[in-house]
């Protein structure tokens, strides 16, 4: 896919008269992490092309490149308690730098659909923080409004009506039978947009180094959203049903010996995210969302190492089952923002708190300044954490 | 003799109807002249905030609906760019495009009464449409001169069951060509806390536009300089052309 997409893209784009744009965003953090304290960030240039060669079609390529420093390889151990049993080896994860295609896609308007081919960014759903329905991306609770990455997918977009449309999206694979699907349906009601969700997967494999594969066989989801207000402050709803066939013979691993013990059962649970905003007259914004998981796990002395893993990995949208995400903002001076982001485990009493500064420093340069206290007990999701100092500048260009 | 009183009476008063119409049919000669069957424009937007500081915005802009459907787009700055809103139901419905994440959200109404991208006008200023016909009761507060031409003093008072933007707007109209030049609007405590100065009217295949408009919010001090580089009424909008389908593109 990658490759024929070059190959036919990137020629139309050299002929189209293209407009380039993009950013060059630095990173600095500091993490500490029980007694441990640790410096990394990353420097990162992306250029965005758009050719439009006339008005049917759409070219787009985005090249992203990403340069690490400081602490690149991390211990996935350092993030899960010590469970006692756990190999005595660490299970690294290297950040590489690297130069990449995040997009590249082509989108051809005709008067009754649209269609788009090629790796495109692809966001389902309403939720700010959690959306039940995408199966394509995961989210960071810090910086939930981050630019997704790129799938390559085919997707057909059938408008039928001002407010209605229907979305086709094929995620193909190298077996046609593989490729994952997903259905989409919006429409509007008086002032409500709907949407209804159905996606299949077949086979999507989690891999974690050394523990082995997190390995589901096929996926089946039917969800749905709901967004509208409500005496003037917004509502939103998404929510999920899925099933999950486990691969066979996999697989909760006996940790001593490394082995395959029993392969997991079959489940079915549910998704939902329920959503408030608001925007106070002193220009106050408050936005809430509670999230519930129920592939998560409900009791903490029921966690295993590979519910962090499958948490870790995207395999689940949440290690637990219950979830709180408050956010507030407030121009406070010119171009100076300050907001307030407070997320918090319901099953195991750990959150966190993190205050932000957004100050737009010249036209197009933001500096942002983000603190992280994490609170809970050491064993928690989050209080396995102590704090946080992140620093990024952005230029836009 | 009664019969000739009559005819005497009704045509003074047919008169009298012609020169002095009602703050009612002022403000639908307004909204008539305001809202033109469909537009294309491009467009600036100077913020200049309490400090001094400055921020400088360009846009694509398409209505329809005589006002009730419109498509604004940014250009410029870079940060900004292609960030979208559409409106439609006269800024009842508004729909916002983010294309770093390539997300759409509605809006729900608490949020239009924020500023829109920082600006001194809100998204319900940036919905043209009915709106004065339809929230506010009016009436005419006398005539006076602004820059050597004759207006009327127009007030109008929001119905509250209506939902109007504002409690109260006064709106200074010019009587050669129904165009307003000036725009107070007032808060819940009858504060003027904005002023619309609408100038640069220039005739624009035959519909009076004003090329430059400035928001002051006198709360903050800060300004907004709307200037239109460019204007079309002759654009006739596709079918389907507000939905968002068009909002992502």
């Amino acid at each position: 896919m990658k490759f024929w997409g070059i190959f036919l893209l990137l020629p139309v784009l050299v002929i189209a008269q293209p407009e380039f744009f993009g950013y060059f965003e630095s990173e600095a953090d500091v993490m500490q992490l029980g007694s441990e304290s640790y410096n990394f960030g990353y420097n990162k240039f992306r250029l965005d092309v758009e050719a439009r060669p006339n008005d049917h079609i759409l070219i787009g390529v985005n090249i992203s490149a990403q340069q690490y420093w400081g602490q690149t390889t991390w211990n996935l151990l350092d993030f899960i308690p010590d469970f006692g049993y756990l190999p005595e080896h660490e299970i690294n994860i290297a950040l590489p730098d690297t130069m990449l295609l995040d997009n590249i896609y082509m989108k051809l308007s005709f008067p009754l659909f649209d269609f788009t081919f090629g790796r495109q960014q692809i966001s389902p759903g309403v939720g700010y923080a959690w959306n039940p329905t995408d199966i394509f991306n995961s989210k960071t609770l810090l910086d939930p409004s981050y630019e997704q990455t790129g799938i390559e997918a085919l997707r057909l977009d059938i408008p039928l009506g001002n407010r209605s449309s229907f979305i086709a999206i094929l995620q193909p694979e190298a077996e046609l039978n593989r490729s994952t699907q997903q259905y989409v349906f919006k429409g509007g009601l008086g002032s409500f947009d709907f949407s209804l969700t159905g996606s299949f997967q077949e086979r999507v494999d989690y891999t974690v180094p050394i523990l082995g594969d997190l390995d589901i066989k096929e996926r089946k989801m039917v969800g749905g959203s709901l967004v509208g207000e409500l005496l003037g402050w917004g509502l939103w709803g998404e929510f999920s049903t899925n099933d999950l066939e486990m691969q066979s013979p996999f697989a909760v691993f006996d940790y001593n010996s490394l082995s395959p013990l029993t392969p997991l059962p079959d489940q079915t649970f549910t998704e939902y995210v329920l959503g408030t905003d608001y925007t106070f007259d002193n220009s106050l914004y408050f936005l809430g969302e509670y999230f519930h998981n129920g592939f998560g796990v409900m009791k903490r002395e029921d966690l295993a190492p590979i519910d962090y893993f499958a948490a870790l990995g995207g395999a689940s949208h949440s290690l637990m089952q219950d979830y709180i995400f408050l956010y507030t903002m407030h121009p406070t001076f010119d171009f100076v923002s300050m907001s307030t982001l407070v997320f918090a485990n319901l099953n195991d009493n750990s959150g966190t708190f993190a205050p932000q500064l957004d100050w737009n420093a010249f036209e197009d340069t933001n500096i942002s300044l983000q603190g992280s206290l994490f609170w809970g007990d050491d064993d928690t999701e989050f209080g396995l954490q102590d704090w946080g100092l992140r620093l990024r500048v952005r230029s836009d260009f | 003799m009664k019969t000739k009183l009559l005819i005497l009476l009704i045509a003074s008063a047919a008169m009298l109807s012609a020169q002095t119409p009602t703050a009612q049919q002022i403000v639908d000669r307004v909204t008539a002249i305001m809202s033109p069957e469909n537009s294309y424009s491009k467009g600036s937007q100077t913020i200049i905030t309490s400090s001094g500081k400055e921020r400088v915005f360009e846009f694509e802009s398409w209505a329809g609906g005589k006002g009730e459907s419109s498509l604004t787009r940014y250009t410029k700055p870079a940060a900004i760019r292609g960030q979208a809103f559409l409106m439609l139901n006269n800024a009842d419905d508004i729909w916002s495009y983010f294309p770093r994440t390539k997300r759409v959200r509605k809006l729900a109404s608490h949020a239009k009464k924020q500023k829109m991208q920082g600006s001194d006008f809100t998204y319900e200023d940036m919905g043209g449409g009915d709106v004065f016909q339809k929230k506010f009761t009016s009436s005419i507060l006398g005539e006076e001169t602004k820059d050597g031409e004759l207006v009327w003093k127009i007030q109008m008072i929001g119905i509250a069951d209506q939902e109007p933007p504002y409690p109260k707007i006064i709106m200074w109209v010019r009587q050669s060509d129904y165009y307003p030049v000036v725009l107070d609007y007032y808060d819940e405590k009858d504060f003027n806390s904005k002023t619309l100065l609408l100038s640069d009217i220039q005739i624009i295949e035959s519909y009076p536009t004003a090329m430059t408009m400035v928001m002051t919010d006198n709360k903050e001090r800060s300004s907004t300089t709307m200037r239109t580089l460019e204007i079309t009424y002759a654009w006739e909008p596709p079918k389907g052309f507000f939905s968002e389908r068009n909002l992502k593109k």
